[in-house]
């Protein structure tokens, strides 16, 4: 397994598409699973619209794309662990969509959740999982964790003081003093809302908490390629997977630095410049060379504060349409650790 | 651009908004004696594009110029005592940890308590503007619709008048409005006309402006005339950008342009030299 992540914008859906592309060229049998692709993208890996539903391109052997849907996944993930009249009764509630679509870890979970169950089908060779932008993708690795800490129901240990409450408890609200506080915030139809769902919730507790250990294993194991471009935002995020990574998580096989310019352009500059050129295209191209320049210096002060091996995408101005220029991307890259991901 | 008291700068993840909630604050403070720039969510880019650290007490960063951090915890105790009258909880401890907990589990309650430290702020008539750095597009109106979340799931009380008021604030045209950040590309621009579709069908908050970041211009000058080399490399990659860029700024409704900005090293360049190329359009 692949995951592919890094700061929002920074091609980590083409990327993930590109290698899934290359695999599927290797002889591999490859998935590429995103959120929320752009529309071109999505052409280029055979226009899959099925909703977490793997589906095969018409034209590239080997080739399987998914889209990832957060609040379809929880439907899912409920049903699967909680008897059917008690997820019926979850999902109605008012509170299923607003926590599910909005709970931080929430859509990581239901991610890495999905991802975990086309592993364990076992059809794919290479599964390439493209992160939710939350954080810089941070949060998909401890996502599992997080969701535990929900449904283990903290919340309803502290609202009535006992371990595992009767329904009956919620409503004794006099008795303590944390319930009257609540109520007077919430309103008390609200907090019966959400006591009825934290309830209804740990009836899936066992198997959700049970699933969650499956999924961190998976994400041990799994190859991380942190993208990231020579902007200020997106290199904040890749440090946070230095920094901040849980030890349990294995450090990323490369840091991506894409849209990167052609290095020669910063020796050109240096040099007077050829004869009859107009000041704009001489001028044009001291700007890019400063350019070019600054990400140089943005690489090397990177490698010089983390040990990690980085590699390099050329930045390519134009739109990616078809498999074939999703394969010439990786192609062009420099020091993808290929072999580790089994690509030729 | 501004919007006359409240303005929230939103967009996509990675389109600069920090770096644009910066320069206007900056620039709004060349004019006016009190102006706020409020990171809502993340303080990590407003911080490092104004150069201070942020706290959630407004702190000076220069003349004219306060900003602050909106932190949850910090936010809850103040909404608690100032506007649900709810006396200081005095040995906090546990009893404010379980009722972090709750809020955070509770979506409409951890949003409406966060955008109303902001509305608080406007309401209490310390500050000319108030400049938002929220958080990407998706977020951001989920926070907008907070109060009619609260309006719906909470019964008549406290909570439900707090949102009234909160819901008023944010709709009215004269005092709050929206800033979109986007680039011209594709997933930025699809993103920004979901928003302003949002916006306008749930009467959420106006828009005052469309902001495109990072544009680049088409060189005056003829390719083919350009033997190879990386000069003809250069003035092809600008050529492609710009026109390519072009196509998607048509997209947008009377879209403000800010131009790419050539080897930049510190963010704190970012806001003033947007500051500047702000004033001269």
């Amino acid at each position: 397994m692949v995951l592919v992540t890094g700061a929002g914008g920074v091609g980590k859906t083409t990327l993930a598409a590109g290698l899934a592309v290359r695999a599927a060229e290797s002889g591999l049998a490859s998935l590429v699973m995103t959120v929320d692709p752009a529309h071109r993208l999505a052409d280029a890996l055979g226009g899959y619209s099925l909703v977490n539903h793997p589906t095969q391109h018409p034209e590239v052997r080997g080739l399987w794309a998914a889209t990832l849907d957060a609040a379809a996944s929880w439907e899912e993930i409920i049903r699967r662990h909680a008897p059917p009249e008690v997820a019926d009764r979850t999902i109605a509630n008012p509170l299923f969509e607003a926590v599910t679509s909005r709970f931080p870890a929430g859509q990581a979970y239901a991610a890495a959740d999905q991802m975990a169950s086309r592993i364990e089908e076992g059809r794919w060779d290479i599964v390439l999982v493209d992160t939710p932008p939350s954080e810089g993708g941070i949060d998909f690795f401890l996502a599992p964790a997080r969701t535990r800490e929900l449904v283990g129901a903290k919340i309803l240990h502290w609202l009535t003081g006992a371990r595992l409450p009767g329904r009956r408890a919620f409503f004794d609200i006099a008795a303590r003093p944390a319930l009257k506080l609540a109520d007077a915030v919430l309103g008390g139809r609200l907090l019966g809302n959400v006591a009825e769902f934290l309830l209804d919730l740990r009836a899936a507790y066992d198997g959700i908490a049970h699933r969650a250990d499956d999924i961190q294993t998976h994400l041990r194991s799994a190859t991380t390629l942190v993208v990231a471009t020579a902007q200020p935002t997106p290199i904040r995020e890749a440090e946070r997977f230095f920094l901040e990574l849980p030890n349990a998580v294995r450090p990323p096989a490369a840091v991506v630095f894409n849209r990167i310019l052609p290095a020669d352009w910063t020796k050109a500059a240096a040099l007077p410049p050829p004869p009859k050129l107009g000041v704009a295209v001489v001028e044009n191209l001291e700007r890019w060379a400063a350019e070019a320049h600054r990400q140089q210096e943005a690489r090397a002060e990177f490698a010089s504060r983390f040990r990690a091996r980085l590699a390099e995408i050329p930045w390519m101005s134009a739109d990616l349409t078809t498999p074939a220029d999703l394969s010439r991307l990786v192609s062009a890259a420099r020091g993808l650790p290929l072999d580790q991901l089994g690509i030729r | 651009m501004l919007a006359p008291e409240l303005t929230f700068v939103a967009g996509k993840g990675g389109v600069g908004r920090s770096a644009i909630t910066a320069a206007l604050s900056l620039r709004a403070a060349r004019t006016r004696e009190r102006v706020l720039a409020v990171a809502l969510t993340d303080p990590g880019g407003l911080a490092a594009h104004l150069g201070v650290e942020l706290d959630h007490r407004p702190r000076a960063v220069r003349a004219g110029l306060h900003a602050l951090a909106v932190d949850r915890r910090a936010a809850l105790n103040e909404y608690l005592r100032l506007q649900l009258h709810v006396p200081r909880l005095a040995p906090l401890g546990g009893l404010a940890a379980g009722l972090n907990l709750l809020v955070d589990a509770v979506p409409g309650i951890r949003d409406i308590i966060t955008i109303g430290k902001v509305l608080h702020e406007a309401r209490s008539g310390d500050w000319e503007s108030i400049i938002v750095d929220a958080p990407a597009s998706g977020q951001f109106i989920s926070y907008l619709r907070a109060p009619a979340t609260i309006a719906r799931l909470a019964p008549p009380g406290r909570i439900r008048q707090q949102a009234g008021w909160m819901q008023a604030l944010l709709s009215d045209r004269n005092r709050t409005g929206v800033i979109l950040v986007s680039l011209a590309e594709e997933l930025p621009v699809a993103e920004t006309l979901e928003s302003i579709g949002e916006l306008r069908a749930e009467d959420l908050a106006g828009l005052t402006g469309v902001v495109v970041n990072r544009c680049l211009q088409p060189l005056p000058a003829k390719l083919d005339r350009i033997p190879d080399g990386p000069f003809r490399q250069a003035a092809i990659h600008q050529q492609e950008l710009a026109t390519s860029q072009a196509a998607w700024r048509r997209k947008l409704p009377n879209p403000t342009e800010v131009p790419f900005l050539f080897g930049i090293r510190t963010p704190g360049e970012v806001a003033a030299r947007i500051a500047d190329e702000m004033e001269g359009s």
